[in-house]
C-alpha cells in the first residue's frame, strides 16, 4: 500500500486578537474548548486519524503553553521513529532572521524542511478551527481530479456569504474565480483555509510570491489568486460537517454551547473519530447531594455542590453550595464560592469568585470574560 | 528510594469475587470510576521514586497485559529499569500456588537489578502509603524486614479474617495471626513492607530447597527468628478489598469526601490508562446526587450514591441507586437498578428492574444483555 507522501503544515501562530482576554497569554490554537480540549487538538486529531505521519507546526505568537501542550506529540501518536511531529518556530540563518509575515511566508521560510521530506502533496491546515475531517477524502479528491490545488470549502447561508472568501466554480468543481467578501455573491461556497498542493508547484509559486514586494504573502490574498491567473488546475472539495472558526468571544461561547445539544454534528462521543488531548490524571467528577446539574458538560476532577445550568465546566472546577452557574463556560481549576451567581460568562483558569458575588446576567448582550479573582 | 525495587505480588483471591473475576485477576477489578485496583500500588511506588517495578500477574494475564502495556501511564516505560511483567511459570509435573515459587523462577531479575532493597505490596490493599518515610525507618533501624501495619477497629466484624500483627509491649514484632474479631482494636498487617534483597533471596532459596509451597509472607514467619524484623505503623486510610462485599463498600467509601481527597490527591496523583473520552453530558432530565461520574458518559436519568465508569449511558426515567456501573455499559429507559454491579459492556434493556442488597449486590457479568422478556 504505497501512497503518495503527504506532509501536513499546521499554521498555529495566530494571535486571535478578537478573542480578547482569552488570548492574552496564549496563542489562539491553545485556547481551551469543549470541556477538556484546546482548539488545536481538533486539527491534530484529524491528522492522526487520517493517517498522516509527518506534520510541521508553525508557531509564532506566545508559543509557551502551546509548546507545552504539544510536547513531542505523543498524545496524537506523532512520537514516531521516523517522521512525526516537529514544531517550526521562526529562526535565524546566515542572511538574518525574520518573523513569519503571512501564511504563505511561513511555509516559504520552511521550504527546506518540506524538501527534506520530499512529499508529493502538502496539506495546509489551520490550528484555529473546530471540525472533524478525514483529510484522505480531500487528498483523494485532489488525486482524482489530477489537480494542482484543492481547496476545502463549505456551504454557508446565502445571507452570510458576503462575510467570507467565496470560491466560484464551474460544473466540474473547477475554480474559476475568487471573490473576497463579495457584496453580491454568485455562490455560497466559502474557503475553510484548508488546502492541498502539489509540493513542486507550490514551492515555485512561493518563491515567485516572495519576490513580489507588493504581496502580503497570504495564501488567500496572494498565492491562490496568482495560481489561478497563471491557469493552474484548481478544484474545490465540499465539506458538509460541523466547522467553526471561533473568531470572537461570542462565537467562542456559542460554539461551546453547541455541544450541549446531544445531536450536535460535531459528536465528540464518536468512538471512530476521537479527539485527543493531554491527559491530566484527575479522578472522576463528584456530584454532591443537593446539587443540580442540568443540560451541561462536566469534566474530570470537578466537585459540584451547587447548581449548574446550560454550561461547560472544565477539569478541576469547584462549584460550592448555593452557587448557581448558568449559560457559562468555566475553565480549569476555577473556584466558585457559595451564593455566587454566574450567568453568560467565560471564567478563565484558576479564577476565584468570592462568596456572594454576582457576575453577568441573562439580559447581557455580550459575554463577560472573568480573568481575575472577584471579591 | 532509587535503591529500592518494587514488587506487586500476586494474591490468589479471584474465587472470592465470583463472575467479576471470571476472566480477570482481582487486582485488575475496575475501581473508583476510571481506575483498576492495581493503579494505586503502581502510582504510589512511582510517586515515591521507585523506578523498577515487577508485576506478578497470576494466570489470568490478558486483562493485566492490556492495561499495563509498557507502563507508560506510570512513566515506567524507561530505557533503564521500568516495568517488568511476570506471568506465572511452572514445571511440567508440579504447579505450586505460593508466590515464592514464582520469585524463584524470576531470580535472575533480582540478581541483575542494581537495587539492594525490595518493596513488596499486595495491590488489593489500597492506601497512600508514605513509602519514603517507611523506607527511611527500614534503613535507619537497619532491619532485614520491615512490615507495615495499621491500627484498626473491628466493631462490625468487617475485618474478621484479615491479618493480625502481634507486637510485644515494647512494640517489637512477634508474629502474624488472623483477626477473629474478639477485640475492638487490632493491628492489621497490610501485607506490604520492605526487605533486604539478600534476605529475600535467602528466604526464597531456603523455601525452595525444603520443597515447601509457601507465600512469601508465610516463609517470613517460618524463618522469623533468624532475621531482624520490625513493624512500621501506617496512619492513613486503607481499603482492604478481599471479597465482593468489601469491593462494593470500598467503592462506595469514595463518596466520602475525606477518603476521596486522601486517596486521589494526597501524596501524588493516581495514574491510569487514558481513554480519551470527552466530558460527561447531563441533560435537562438528569438528576444526580452524591455520585462519582467518570468522563464520556451521557446521563439522562437519575443517579444516586453510585460510581459510574467511563463511557456509560443512562437512559431517561431510569433510576440508578447505590450501584457500580463499569465502563461502556448502557442502561436504557425506565429501568431501576439498586445495589447492583454492572460489569463492562453490559446492556440493560428498557423497563428492567434489578435489585440487589448491600451485603450481596446483584452482579451482571461482562458483555451480558438483560432484557425484560428474560426476567
Amino acid at each position: 500500500m504505497k501512497k503518495d507522501k503527504v506532509v501536513a503544515m499546521l499554521l498555529a501562530g495566530g494571535q486571535g486578537s478578537r478573542l480578547k482576554l482569552l488570548t492574552k497569554n496564549i496563542a489562539k490554537p491553545a485556547v481551551p474548548f469543549g470541556g477538556k480540549y484546546r482548539i488545536i487538538d481538533f486539527a491534530l486529531s484529524n491528522a492522526t486519524n487520517s493517517g498522516i505521519r509527518d506534520i510541521g507546526i508553525l508557531t509564532q505568537y506566545k508559543p509557551f503553553e502551546l509548546n507545552t501542550h504539544i510536547g513531542i506529540g505523543g498524545t496524537w501518536d506523532f512520537d514516531r521513529n521516523t517522521g512525526g511531529l516537529r514544531i517550526l518556530p521562526p529562526f535565524m540563518s546566515e542572511d538574518g532572521g525574520r518573523w513569519y509575515t503571512g501564511t504563505a511566508n511561513a511555509i516559504y521560510e520552511n521550504i527546506d524542511f518540506v524538501d527534506n521530506l520530499d512529499p508529493e502533496f502538502v496539506l495546509i491546515l489551520s490550528g484555529d478551527h473546530i471540525y472533524k475531517m478525514d483529510y484522505n477524502e480531500l487528498i483523494n479528491n485532489h488525486r482524482l481530479n489530477s489537480s494542482d490545488v484543492t481547496i476545502a470549502v463549505r456551504e454557508v447561508p446565502w445571507e452570510q456569504a458576503s462575510r467570507f472568501g467565496i470560491v466560484n466554480v464551474d460544473q466540474n468543481h473547477r475554480i474559476v474565480e475568487f471573490s473576497e467578501k463579495p457584496e453580491m455573491p454568485k455562490n455560497n461556497m466559502a474557503s475553510m483555509g484548508i488546502y492541498v498542493f502539489n509540493w513542486k508547484k507550490l514551492k515555485s509559486y512561493l518563491i515567485q510570491d516572495a519576490k513580489n514586494p507588493d504581496s502580503v504573502h497570504d495564501f488567500g490574498k496572494n498565492v491562490l489568486p496568482l495560481m489561478l491567473r497563471e491557469g493552474l488546475k484548481m478544484h474545490v472539495y465540499v465539506f458538509n460537517g460541523y466547522w467553526k472558526d471561533v473568531g470572537t468571544v461570542d462565537s467562542y461561547w456559542q460554539s461551546n454551547m453547541d455541544l450541549l445539544d446531544e445531536n450536535n454534528t460535531l459528536d465528540l462521543y464518536d468512538k471512530n473519530w476521537r479527539i485527543y488531548t493531554r491527559n491530566k490524571n484527575l479522578p472522576p467528577q463528584y456530584i454532591a447531594k443537593g446539587s443540580v446539574v442540568n443540560n451541561s458538560m462536566i469534566n474530570e476532577g470537578c466537585v459540584i455542590e451547587g447548581e449548574v445550568h446550560n454550561s461547560i465546566i472544565f477539569s478541576g472546577v469547584h462549584i460550592q453550595r448555593d452557587a448557581k452557574v448558568s449559560n457559562s463556560v468555566i475553565l480549569s481549576n476555577a473556584r466558585i464560592s457559595p451564593n455566587v451567581r454566574v450567568d453568560h460568562c467565560v471564567v478563565l483558569e484558576d479564577v476565584l469568585i468570592h462568596e456572594g458575588v454576582k457576575v453577568g446576567s441573562s439580559t447581557n448582550k455580550d459575554i463577560l470574560i472573568i480573568d481575575k479573582d472577584i471579591e | 528510594m532509587e535503591r529500592c525495587l518494587g514488587v506487586v505480588s500476586y494474591t490468589n483471591m479471584d474465587k472470592e469475587f465470583g463472575i467479576l473475576c471470571k476472566n480477570r485477576s482481582s487486582y485488575m477489578l475496575p475501581f473508583g470510576g476510571r481506575y483498576r485496583i492495581v493503579d494505586f500500588a503502581l502510582s504510589n511506588m512511582v510517586n515515591h521514586n521507585i523506578r523498577t517495578v515487577s508485576v506478578y500477574t497470576g494466570e489470568k494475564v490478558r486483562s493485566a497485559l492490556d492495561h499495563l502495556g509498557n507502563g507508560k501511564p506510570w512513566e515506567l516505560n524507561r530505557r533503564i529499569n521500568g516495568l517488568f511483567i511476570f506471568p506465572p511459570q511452572y514445571d511440567d509435573e508440579r504447579k505450586p500456588m505460593g508466590d515464592i515459587y514464582q520469585y524463584h523462577k524470576t531470580e535472575d531479575f533480582f540478581l541483575r537489578a542494581k537495587e539492594d532493597y525490595i518493596y513488596i505490596v499486595n495491590p488489593n490493599i489500597i492506601g497512600k502509603y508514605d513509602l519514603t518515610s517507611a523506607f527511611r525507618y527500614f534503613r535507619e533501624t537497619d532491619s532485614d524486614i520491615t512490615l507495615i501495619y495499621k491500627d484498626t477497629t473491628c466493631n462490625n466484624g468487617d475485618n474478621i479474617g484479615t491479618h493480625n500483627m502481634v507486637l510485644d509491649q515494647e512494640g517489637n514484632f512477634k508474629n502474624i495471626g488472623v483477626n477473629l474479631g474478639t477485640k475492638n482494636k487490632f493491628r492489621m498487617f497490610l501485607d506490604t513492607g520492605f526487605v533486604k534483597k539478600k534476605v529475600f533471596l535467602e528466604i526464597v532459596r531456603k523455601t525452595i530447597e525444603t520443597g515447601e509451597d509457601l507465600d512469601f509472607r508465610q516463609a517470613v514467619l517460618k524463618y522469623k527468628d533468624q532475621y531482624k524484623i520490625n513493624a512500621y505503623e501506617f496512619k492513613g486510610h486503607i481499603e482492604n478489598i478481599r471479597d465482593i462485599k468489601s469491593y462494593f463498600n470500598s467503592n462506595m467509601n469514595l463518596l466520602n469526601n475525606e477518603i476521596f481527597k486522601e486517596l486521589f490527591f494526597e501524596g501524588g496523583p493516581i495514574y491510569t490508562k487514558s481513554k480519551d473520552e470527552p466530558s460527561t453530558l447531563y441533560t435537562n432530565e438528569s438528576r444526580v446526587e452524591n455520585s462519582l461520574i467518570a468522563n464520556g458518559c451521557i446521563i439522562k436519568g437519575r443517579v444516586e450514591n453510585s460510581i459510574i465508569f467511563r463511557g456509560v449511558k443512562i437512559g431517561e426515567n431510569t433510576v440508578v441507586r447505590n450501584s457500580i456501573i463499569m465502563q461502556k455499559s448502557e442502561v436504557l429507559e425506565e429501568t431501576v437498578l439498586v445495589d447492583t454491579i454492572l460489569d463492562k459492556y453490559v446492556k440493560i434493556g428498557e423497563g428492567v428492574n434489578l435489585i440487589g442488597s448491600k451485603s450481596l449486590p446483584y452482579i451482571v457479568e461482562k458483555n451480558a444483555v438483560e432484557d425484560r422478556e428474560w426476567c
